[in-house]
């Protein structure tokens, strides 16, 4: 027997609207009780129901061609993640961040592979023509945080992979940041949000154009973002 | 071999699950319609709705392996995420979507039928003969249980904001909510 409070937070667990805390203990008991396992299938049915009531519409026919083509780009990602590193540049002060990242010996560095699985990749699909960067902690803050990001010049976008990095909190969120030879501030890519489980995959575009990109940065600003750079860089990794 | 729409939904995810991309493309072609009219409705804007769209079939591409069919039908599963992404969109940009209540406001032929937007005309008449079955369904709600899980569902509006919103106390939402969508369940929503 589901008692109705418990039908309540059977119906708010589906969409999402329980306080962490909150959909912590229901999970558990969510667990335990097929009663209740088969309730909230119910309802998942219902609610998305609900989302197939509006008025349909079709999306443009290029949007598929642009999502199976983040997809092949994605797997190329995930082949370089977790084994390159951001290399040295001069450019200061955002590169003084890297370099400090880099001396901690947070990260290892192997751009060599990462160039010979570039290069692999690229004659695989000409379509891609990315640039892998892989972010760092420069202040060590989060270490098991793994931030990839995929750069096209050419179509002025790019991907950025997150795992394992803790929520903005309350109030604030991450801002990237594309920091280009040819502008003297970096140039704002937008707000990155991460989920509660610490992951967030985004397709960003800068609302700048860069011409010769040097490295990319993560900052942790006010809710909403800022126009330039105010809060702290939390991670930093240059092209 | 499938043989119903869920199994074959079941069949197209796990194939992408294992890379297959022709297989995701196959549950593009499926799914892309009712997720980007969600997208769309919430939204209201046809190029934010695209980006959304796209971050949901990435999403889908990354998480398909651990989609688990007992706890929601593919289709579900897909909308379910798929409205969560927007409700991040909504609350990234602190807009507050005026939900528009009353089921009778929905019109095809409105603001939301953006001339940009190309359109499949068998597959959206389809899924709008399959839509205003819901609706209809919607329309024999007690008037609200419908205000209460439309502005749920819909907008990003909290549980309290909705109480707020409607002058209500929270408890009587709550009820409401859920017995909106039990209700709706039991009139038989697909």
């Amino acid at each position: 027997m589901i008692t109705d409070d418990l039908q309540d937070q059977a119906a708010l667990f589906v969409l999402g609207a329980l306080n962490p805390e909150e959909n912590a203990t229901f999970e558990k008991m969510l667990a335990a009780d097929p009663e209740l396992r088969a309730m909230v299938r119910e309802l998942r049915e219902a609610a998305a129901d609900l989302g197939g009531s509006v008025p349909a519409h079709e999306p443009p026919a290029d949007l598929k061609r642009r999502v199976l083509r983040e997809i092949a780009l994605e797997k190329q990602t995930g082949i370089a993640r977790g084994s390159t590193t951001p290399s040295f540049s001069s450019w200061m002060p955002w590169a003084a961040a890297a370099l400090f990242l880099i001396s901690c010996g947070i990260l290892a560095v192997d751009r060599m592979r990462l160039q010979r699985e570039l290069a692999e990749a690229r004659a695989t699909d000409p379509l891609s023509q990315a640039t892998l960067v892989t972010l760092g902690s420069p202040n060590g803050e989060h270490p098991d945080a793994k931030v990839t990001i995929a750069w096209q010049p050419d179509r002025q976008s790019g991907v950025i992979n997150i795992n394992k990095m803790p929520p903005a909190g309350p109030g604030r969120d991450y801002q990237l940041w594309a920091v280009d030879a040819n502008h003297k501030d970096p140039i704002n890519a937008g707000i990155v949000h991460v989920d509660s489980n610490g992951v967030a995959h985004i397709r960003f575009k800068p609302d700048q154009e860069v011409t010769q990109i040097r490295a990319f940065a993560i900052s942790l600003e006010r809710e909403g973002g800022v126009p330039k750079r105010e809060g702290p860089i939390v991670m930093i990794g240059n092209a | 071999m499938a043989e119903t729409q869920e199994e074959l939904d079941q069949e197209m995810l796990a194939q992408s699950a294992s890379g297959d991309q022709r297989a995701f493309a196959r549950l593009y072609d499926r799914l892309s319609g009712p997720l980007y009219s969600l997208a769309l409705r919430m939204l209201g804007d046809a190029s934010e709705a695209q980006d959304a769209l796209q971050d949901v079939f990435l999403q889908i591409w990354r998480r398909a392996a651990k989609y688990d069919s007992a706890q929601s039908s593919v289709f579900s599963w897909a909308m379910l995420m798929a409205r969560s992404r927007v409700i991040d969109r909504l609350r990234a940009r602190g807009r507050r979507l005026r939900v528009l209540v009353s089921s009778s406001d929905d019109d095809p032929n409105g603001p939301m039928a953006d001339a940009s937007v190309a359109e499949s005309a068998t597959d959206t008449i389809n899924r709008n003969d399959e839509a205003m079955r819901v609706r209809t369904m919607l329309n024999k709600l007690p008037a609200e249980q419908r205000q209460a899980i439309e502005l749920a569902f819909f907008s990003d509006l909290t549980h309290h904001e909705i109480a707020a919103q409607l002058s209500q106390p929270l408890g009587t939402i709550k009820a409401r909510i859920r017995r909106g969508l039990l209700n709706l369940r039991e009139r038989g929503v697909r």
